[in-house]
């Protein structure tokens, strides 16, 4: 008896082992929130890990001063395939880990508002050419907006550099209902 | 000695690479670290700290100014880069220190264009002869391919469109 709970103990041991090594997307997701280029943005006050729960990755990115408006976003990370497949991200409630309330996104006069559209997907992903789930059946959107493009090599750096962009211009006005 | 972290940045390559050096390293002692990195290879290779004007010359005794936890180093060839901006059917031009950032460049051309806020808004800067719009954290050097000069137009920004 003992040998066998001792076999099953060394077998469960194998598995475990066997499911950290068998997830080469999280180990290049982490790769990628090393990389001088994302501590680079952290130290320079753009973006801040807040946590990793595989397969998500949440992260905070600064916006700029606006009436009534929170000083940085939270966002979760769909990274599933990283860095091949182009991640999806979700505004996100970092107090409540829950999905960000709609009155509580960002919004702006023309560009932002454009990107942060409530009625797109319910909601779950941005409508950014640099988003996985928006991507799909935009074929134009690979000829017109090929600085926005996911770019496999940079990760979701180029994703935050994006939402940083985007919340810290002029257009962006605050939250939607402030 | 505390020490601080610099993420440098060579010409032409948008790629960064973290240099931890002493707080007040001198600036014979930064040249020396980033030729022992195999980064000041080749000749004429010039080295800036975050946007300033000045090149680090190298004296020993020296601590390098602007240096502090995450600051920028800037290694070119180019002392100043000439940048033109193209908007309608005006141009504006004048010089920028190596690690200038695009945002700089944009706020300096609107001011140039006299665009209002709404117009400002709305508009970017996208490298001549190409459909790269660089963010505006970008420093100048890193989009140069060959030569100390740079050429953008200032367009309106694409909103994103498409079908629902």
């Amino acid at each position: 008896m003992r040998a066998l709970l001792q076999s099953r103990s060394r077998e469960a041991r194998r598995r475990c082992v066997l499911s950290v090594v068998a997830a080469p997307d999280l180990l290049l997701l982490q790769r990628h929130l090393i990389s001088p280029e994302f501590r680079l943005g952290q130290v320079e006050g753009r973006w801040r890990h807040v946590a990793t729960s595989w397969p998500y990755v949440t992260i905070a990115v600064s916006a700029a001063m606006r009436p009534n408006a929170p000083t940085e976003y939270g966002f979760r990370f769909l990274c599933s395939g990283y860095p091949q497949l182009a991640v999806t991200c979700q505004p996100w409630d970092l107090e409540t880990n829950s999905a960000l309330a709609f009155s509580h996104w960002p919004t702006g006069r023309a560009i932002v508002p454009s990107v942060f559209r409530v009625e797109w997907k319910g909601g779950v992903c941005l409508y950014i050419p640099c988003d996985r789930l928006s991507i799909e059946g935009h074929v134009n959107w690979s000829q017109e907006h090929r600085s926005r493009l996911w770019d496999p090599t940079r990760g979701i750096v180029c994703y935050l550099e994006q939402l940083y962009e985007l919340l810290n211009q002029n257009d962006y006005t605050g939250v939607r209902c402030s | 000695m505390s020490e601080c972290v610099l993420f440098v940045q060579a010409q032409g390559d948008s790629r960064v690479v973290e240099v931890v050096v002493p707080e007040k390293v001198s600036e014979s002692a930064l040249l020396a670290r980033l030729k022992e990195l195999g980064m000041l290879g080749a000749p004429n290779l010039l080295v800036f700290v975050d946007e300033a004007e000045d090149q680090v010359r190298g004296e020993v005794d020296r601590p390098v100014e602007g240096v502090r936890h995450g600051a920028r180093v800037h290694i070119t060839g180019c002392r100043r880069i000439g940048v033109a901006v193209h908007y309608l059917e005006k141009t504006v031009e004048r010089d920028f220190a190596p690690g200038a950032r695009v945002r700089n460049v944009k706020a300096w051309a609107v001011r140039e264009f006299h665009l209002d806020h709404k117009d400002a808004a709305e508009h970017v800067l996208q490298l001549c002869e190409s459909a790269e719009r660089p963010s505006g954290d970008t420093p100048l050097h890193t989009l140069l391919h060959g030569g100390c000069a740079l050429c953008f137009n200032l367009v309106p920004e694409k909103r994103v469109e498409g079908a629902f």
